[in-house]
């Protein structure tokens, strides 16, 4: 089986070539799998974490995937971030420091993944000076994400992430993918609401609405991420299922890509001129709390 | 016989990064153990850097599945905790509130965005 994969950007037909090759190798089993990248003439890094999950499902069903013809630019960027080392590529050294290496955790590596990300992005001389009031709330933002993906998605290959800093352009893209049962999935079966994947997204993300159910209450995690995405100016971008949802300067747009993604995608794109101090005034004190 | 103890956060989840909800649960075993037996706790967020609303949701948001608000108020305290973070915890607060008074409120809620009147994201 042999599939072309056209450029990968980090938006909707992004997402939109990673599905149909998630579509048409779905049902591959001991197959070798030629990805052609002739015509990826581009790769946004941060793309890898939904791009190395789909190709770890093939080899999870004993898969050979050989990613060929691979387009200099591309490569580098690929191998500076550790990507191609997982075919057969050596791992080349990140002058500039502008890459946030591609990795998989278990579900169980909350610990090894926040290691990764004190390593890889806020302790590293080469990322953008950024205000503590934005450190926090991005570490935070980025600990939601992979708290969520935890907790929701039932997910038993794993969580993906990646990202890359733009230094000119002051943008930090980092995304986050679980192969688990997807948002659509999981509002039916714990609010017996059949809805659009793209609008299971949109309630996810809005008011008190949570998928939680049991002994421990959640429902914020998505609503804190899209409060810090709207006050950076960043951007943030959902796919789970064959829904896609984006929000960007206060504005939702929501879209049905043609095929499905095999578990969900959260990836944001941070301001880093954002000096914004993140301090809230606000009259709370410790004894008024409960 | 004594029966105030102080908890430290930084000593239970062994880091200043409290953001899994299974290191929350620890905490919630050991706030929920001290509360049932009647002792005032004081919560102490001392060292902690970042959390996150899975965390506070188990080991705080919990509890009020278990005990009234009566008695958490009466009976725990927080303290060392950063301005943002104790917005984050009142969040985490109201949200169990609700979340435990009326589980009918929040299908509510699914009703009304089903009907489209929602956005409020």
């Amino acid at each position: 089986m042999r599939f072309l994969l056209p450029e990968i950007c980090h938006n909707q037909r992004g997402f939109e070539a990673l599905v149909c090759l998630q579509a048409q190798t779905k049902d591959c089993l001991f197959d070798d799998i030629e990805i052609d990248m002739t015509t990826t003439t581009w790769f946004d890094a941060d793309m890898c974490a939904a791009f190395g999950a789909i190709l770890y499902r093939l080899g999870e069903n004993v898969n050979t995937v050989k990613l060929k013809n691979i387009q200099p630019n591309v490569e580098k960027i690929l191998s500076k971030n550790g990507f191609l080392s997982h075919y057969a590529r050596e791992k080349i050294p990140d002058q500039w420091g502008t890459t946030i290496p591609y990795q998989r955790f278990d579900v169980k590596d909350d610990r090894y993944f926040a290691d990764y990300i004190e390593t890889e992005l806020m302790h590293r001389s080469e990322m953008p000076t950024m205000s503590q009031g934005l450190l926090k709330r991005f570490r935070e933002s980025v600990f939601e994400i992979f708290s969520n993906a935890v907790l929701h998605s039932r997910t038993e290959q794993g969580i993906f992430s990646c990202g890359q800093f733009f230094p000119k352009r002051q943008r930090l893209d980092f995304s986050v993918v679980d192969l688990g049962i997807g948002i659509r999935q999981n509002v039916k079966e714990n609010t017996n609401l059949d809805l659009a994947s793209e609008d299971a997204i949109t309630w996810a993300t809005e008011g008190r609405n949570t998928t939680k159910r049991g002994k421990i209450p959640g429902g914020l995690g998505l609503k804190l991420l899209c409060e810090f995405i709207d006050l950076n100016g960043g951007r943030i971008q959902i796919v789970s299922d064959d829904g896609y949802w984006q929000r960007e300067k206060g504005k939702t747009i929501t879209a049905h890509l043609s095929q499905s993604f095999p578990g969900t995608v959260v990836s944001v794109e941070i301001n880093t001129s954002d000096t914004q101090s993140y301090v809230l005034s606000s009259e709370l004190t410790e004894a008024n709390i409960f | 016989m004594r029966n105030n103890l102080e908890l430290s956060i930084f000593k239970i989840v062994g880091s200043p990064l409290c953001v899994a909800s299974g290191d929350g649960q620890k905490v919630y075993d050991r706030l929920a153990a001290a509360l049932k037996e009647g002792w005032s706790v004081m919560l102490s967020f001392h060292n902690i850097a970042t959390l996150t609303s899975a965390f506070l949701n188990a080991a705080i948001g919990q509890l009020y599945g278990q005990f009234n608000e009566n008695q958490i108020r009466s009976l725990l305290k927080v303290q060392d905790i950063q301005p943002d973070d104790l917005a984050l915890l009142k969040r985490v607060v109201e949200t169990a509130k609700q979340y435990f008074k009326d589980p009918q409120k929040f299908d509510q809620a699914v009703r009304e965005t089903l009907g489209g009147d929602s956005d409020d994201a």
